[in-house]
C-alpha cells in the first residue's frame, strides 16, 4: 500500500485530506508542523508527500529545499493559502512536484497525490501503455484500438497517453489542461469537453464501450474496462 | 524626447528672462531717453541765456554801434551758428545776415524753437533753430537766431548709444535664456520619465531630485512623500485585503472537503444527495469566482513578475490555436489565424501572455453565433507586434467598452450563462501587468475587436 505523508497544521483540513486519501487506499501519517514533518519526510519512506506551504516552525518552502538537499526524491504536492501567480514558481523551483492552491476539492487534492505517485512508480521508461484492447506505443507514437490504428492529431495522443497513465483514476480538467498542454489556469469547461468529445469519437468505434467517462462536477476517468 | 528650441522658450526661466530682459531694456530705454531730454532742455536753456542776452546787449545800442556788433559777433561765430538781422517796420533788411523775418517765430520778445531753419542772404539754412524777435526802441526789428546742430548732435549721439546698447542687453539676454532653460527642462523631462511607470501603478517609483534645493526640488520632494503615502495606505489597504483572501481560503477549503464527505456518507437514493450535489456545484462555483477575483488582485500587484521571459507569440498563437480551433468548429465557426511568419519576442509571462489571448479567443468564440468567423490578425506595428482577435458576432456597444474590462461586467445583451465576467478583467489584469495596452472597438460587422498591443500604452492625456 503506498504511504503517504501529509504535512498540514490545520486540523480541520489535515483530516479531510487523510479521510479522502484513506478512503482511495492509501496509507495516510499527519505531521501537524514543519520540523517533525520534515524529520518524518526524511526518515520514513514515503512515496508521496502532501505539504502546507506555511507551517508552523518550519515553513513549506524551506523544508523541500532542505529535502532535496538531503537527497530526498519524494514527491511533493505543495498546498498553498498564499497567492498563486509566483508561489507556483517558487514552489516548483525550490523542488516541489506539482501546486495546488487552497481553496481546493479533496478529489482533485487526492487526483494530483495519485498522479504523483504513479510517476514515482515508473522506475523504467515505458515504451507502451496498455488498458484493455487499447495500446500506445509511446515510441512510435502510434495508438491502436483492437489492433486498429487510431489517427489521432499529436495533442489528441498526449491527452489520450496522460489518460492511460491515470487509468482508473478521475483527473480534472485542470489537470489535464496542465499535462497536455502545459497551462497553470482553469480553461472552463467547454475546452476540454470539447477535446474530449472529438478524443471519443476517434478511439470509440461504434458500439465498442466507451473507454473515457465523465465524472460529474469532477473530472473525467479513463476506466480500465 | 529631444529639446526643441520652441519648447525651451516655454519654459519658466526662460519666460522670466524674456520678461525681465524686455523690461531691462525698457527701463534703459526710459533712462537714456530722460538724460536725452534733460541734457536738450539744459543746452537749449543755455543758448536761449545767450541769445537772450545778447538781445539785451544790443538793445541798448545805437544803431551805428549796433551794426559795429554785429559784424563783431559775426566775426567771433566761427562756427556759423549765429543768424540776425535788423528789419524796419515794413519787414524790410536793414543789416545782418537773415533775408527775412522767419514767419514761424513770434515777435513777442521771447526765444522760440524754429523747426523749419532760416532763410539768410547767402541761402537756405535748414538747420533747427532757436530765436527771438524783439523791437528797438528806433521801432525797428532786431531778430537774433542760434543754430541748434550742438543740441541735435548731443541728442544724437545719446540715441546712438542707446541703439548700441539694447541689442548688447537684448541678444546676451536671449542666449542667456535658452541656456538657462535647459537645465530645468532637463529636469522636468527626467520627473516626465519618472512619473509614467507611477501612472502605469507603480507606486514604488519616486520622482528624482536633483539637491539643489531648487523649486523643482520642493515639488519633486512634497509629490515623493504623497507616494510615500499613497504606497503605505495602498499597501496597507492589501495587506487587508491579503489577509483576508489569505483566512478565507482555509475555511472554503474545509467547507469545500467536508461537503465532499457529506456528499460520500450520503447514500446515492437519499433525498438529500441531491441537495448536497447542488450545494457542491455552488461551492465549486463560488470557489472558482474567489479564485479568479484573487488572480486578478495578484496580477494587479506589479510586483509579480518572477515568470517574466522572452515570449515567441507566433507559437504561443499557434498554441492558442491548436487549443481553440476545436471548440470554433464544434460551434461550425471559421477560426483564422492571420500572422506573419517572424514576429519579434515580447518580454513577459509566456503562461500570461497565453491565458490573455486564450480569454480572447475563447470570448470571441462564446459571442459569435454558428457560421460566423473570428479572426486573430498579428500586424508588426513601429512600437511592437499589435494582436487583433476579430469576430462577427453582436459586438460590444461604444459605451460598454470601458467598462467590459471591469470585474463582474456583462453587456446588456448577454446571457447570464456566459462565464462570470471575470475574463476581460483578467485579461486587463495581464496586460496592466505587462505595461501592454488593450483596445476594444468594432470588428466585422457589428462584430467586436479587442486588440493586445504589446507596447506601453501612450498616457492620452499626456
Amino acid at each position: 500500500m503506498p504511504r503517504v505523508l501529509t504535512i498540514e497544521d490545520d486540523t480541520v483540513t489535515a483530516r479531510e485530506i487523510v479521510a479522502e486519501l484513506t478512503r482511495r487506499g492509501l496509507a495516510v501519517d499527519w505531521a501537524d508542523n514543519g520540523r517533525v514533518g520534515f524529520e518524518r519526510a526524511r526518515d520514513g519512506d514515503y512515496d508521496a508527500i502532501t505539504l502546507d506551504r506555511m507551517l508552523p516552525e518550519l515553513d513549506g518552502l524551506v523544508l523541500v529545499t532542505r529535502l532535496r538537499e538531503a537527497g530526498v526524491q519524494t514527491p511533493v504536492l505543495m498546498i498553498s493559502a498564499l497567492s498563486d501567480v509566483d508561489e507556483r514558481v517558487r514552489g516548483l523551483r525550490a523542488g516541489g512536484d506539482d501546486y495546488l492552491t487552497k481553496p481546493f476539492s479533496p478529489d482533485e487534492m487526492a487526483a494530483r497525490v495519485e498522479v504523483l505517485l504513479r510517476r514515482h512508480a515508473r522506475t523504467e521508461r515505458d515504451t507502451m501503455l496498455r488498458v484493455a484492447d487499447l495500446e500506445l506505443d509511446l515510441i512510435g507514437r502510434i495508438a491502436r484500438r483492437g489492433g486498429v490504428a487510431l489517427e489521432l492529431l499529436p495533442t489528441e495522443f498526449r491527452l489520450l497517453e496522460f489518460l492511460v497513465r491515470q487509468v482508473g483514476q478521475v483527473v480534472t480538467r485542470t489537470m489535464i489542461f496542465e499535462a497536455v498542454w502545459g497551462y497553470h489556469f482553469d480553461p472552463g469547461t467547454n475546452v476540454i469537453e470539447v477535446h474530449i468529445g472529438r478524443l471519443r469519437k476517434k478511439i470509440d468505434a461504434p458500439g465498442a464501450a466507451p473507454l473515457i467517462r465523465t465524472v460529474r462536477g469532477s473530472g473525467y476517468v479513463l476506466e480500465a474496462g | 524626447m529631444s529639446l526643441k528650441p520652441a519648447d525651451l522658450w516655454r519654459t519658466n526661466s526662460s519666460r522670466l528672462l524674456l520678461i525681465f530682459g524686455a523690461l531691462f531694456a525698457l527701463w534703459c530705454a526710459a533712462l537714456i531717453g530722460v538724460i536725452q531730454w534733460n541734457t536738450t532742455r539744459y543746452l537749449s536753456n543755455i543758448v536761449d541765456l545767450k541769445l537772450d542776452n545778447l538781445q539785451r546787449y544790443f538793445t541798448t545800442l545805437d544803431r551805428e554801434r549796433l551794426r559795429e556788433a554785429i559784424k563783431a559777433t559775426e566775426a567771433f561765430d566761427l562756427r556759423d551758428v549765429l543768424s540776425h538781422g535788423v528789419f524796419d517796420r515794413n519787414g524790410k533788411l536793414l543789416m545782418g545776415n537773415l533775408a527775412s523775418i522767419p514767419p514761424e517765430l513770434p515777435l513777442d520778445g521771447a526765444v522760440h524753437l524754429l523747426t523749419d531753419g532760416v532763410q539768410r542772404t547767402s541761402g537756405y539754412h535748414a538747420q533747427r533753430a532757436r530765436g527771438i524777435a524783439v523791437y528797438l526802441t528806433s521801432g525797428e526789428l532786431l531778430v537774433l537766431v542760434r543754430d541748434t546742430s550742438v543740441i541735435d548732435a548731443v541728442g544724437a549721439i545719446i540715441w546712438r548709444a542707446m541703439l548700441f546698447g539694447l541689442p548688447l542687453i537684448v541678444v546676451p539676454g536671449l542666449i542667456g535664456a535658452l541656456l538657462l532653460s535647459r537645465g530645468p527642462r532637463r529636469r522636468v523631462q527626467a520627473i516626465e520619465a519618472a512619473v509614467q511607470p507611477i501612472m502605469r501603478g507603480d507606486l514604488r517609483r519616486r520622482l528624482p531630485v536633483s539637491g539643489h534645493g531648487d523649486e523643482l526640488d520642493l515639488l519633486a520632494g512634497i509629490v515623493n512623500t504623497m507616494l510615500v503615502e499613497i504606497e503605505r495606505l495602498m499597501g496597507e489597504v492589501k495587506g487587508v485585503c491579503d489577509n483576508i483572501a489569505h483566512d478565507l481560503r482555509t475555511p472554503l477549503t474545509r467547507l469545500r472537503a467536508q461537503l465532499h464527505r457529506l456528499q460520500l456518507e450520503t447514500p446515492a437514493d437519499d433525498t438529500r444527495a441531491a441537495l448536497i450535489e447542488r450545494t457542491i456545484g455552488d461551492a465549486d462555483a463560488l470557489l472558482d469566482r474567489f479564485r479568479a477575483l484573487l488572480r486578478i488582485s495578484e496580477l494587479e500587484d506589479m510586483h509579480r513578475r518572477a515568470g517574466f521571459a522572452e515570449v515567441d507569440l507566433v507559437a504561443t498563437l499557434k498554441h492558442v490555436r491548436e487549443i481553440y480551433a476545436p471548440l470554433a468548429e464544434d460551434k461550425q465557426i471559421e477560426f483564422a489565424l492571420e500572422t506573419p511568419t517572424k514576429v519579434p519576442a515580447v518580454r513577459g509571462d509566456p503562461h500570461l501572455v497565453f491565458e490573455a489571448l486564450s480569454n480572447l479567443v475563447d470570448n470571441a468564440i462564446k459571442f459569435t453565433p454558428p457560421q460566423g468567423t473570428v479572426r486573430v490578425h498579428t500586424t508588426l506595428d513601429a512600437n511592437g507586434p499589435r494582436i487583433d482577435v476579430i469576430d462577427n458576432g453582436p459586438g460590444i456597444r461604444a459605451c460598454d467598452r470601458g467598462a467590459v474590462v471591469q470585474r463582474f461586467y456583462r453587456g446588456g445583451t448577454q446571457p447570464a450563462e456566459h462565464g462570470q465576467g471575470l475574463g476581460l478583467a483578467i485579461v486587463a489584469a495581464i496586460v496592466k501587468l505587462h505595461s501592454f495596452g488593450l483596445e476594444i472597438g468594432e470588428g466585422d460587422g457589428a462584430g467586436a475587436k479587442v486588440s493586445l498591443m504589446c507596447w506601453p500604452p501612450v498616457d492620452k492625456a499626456a
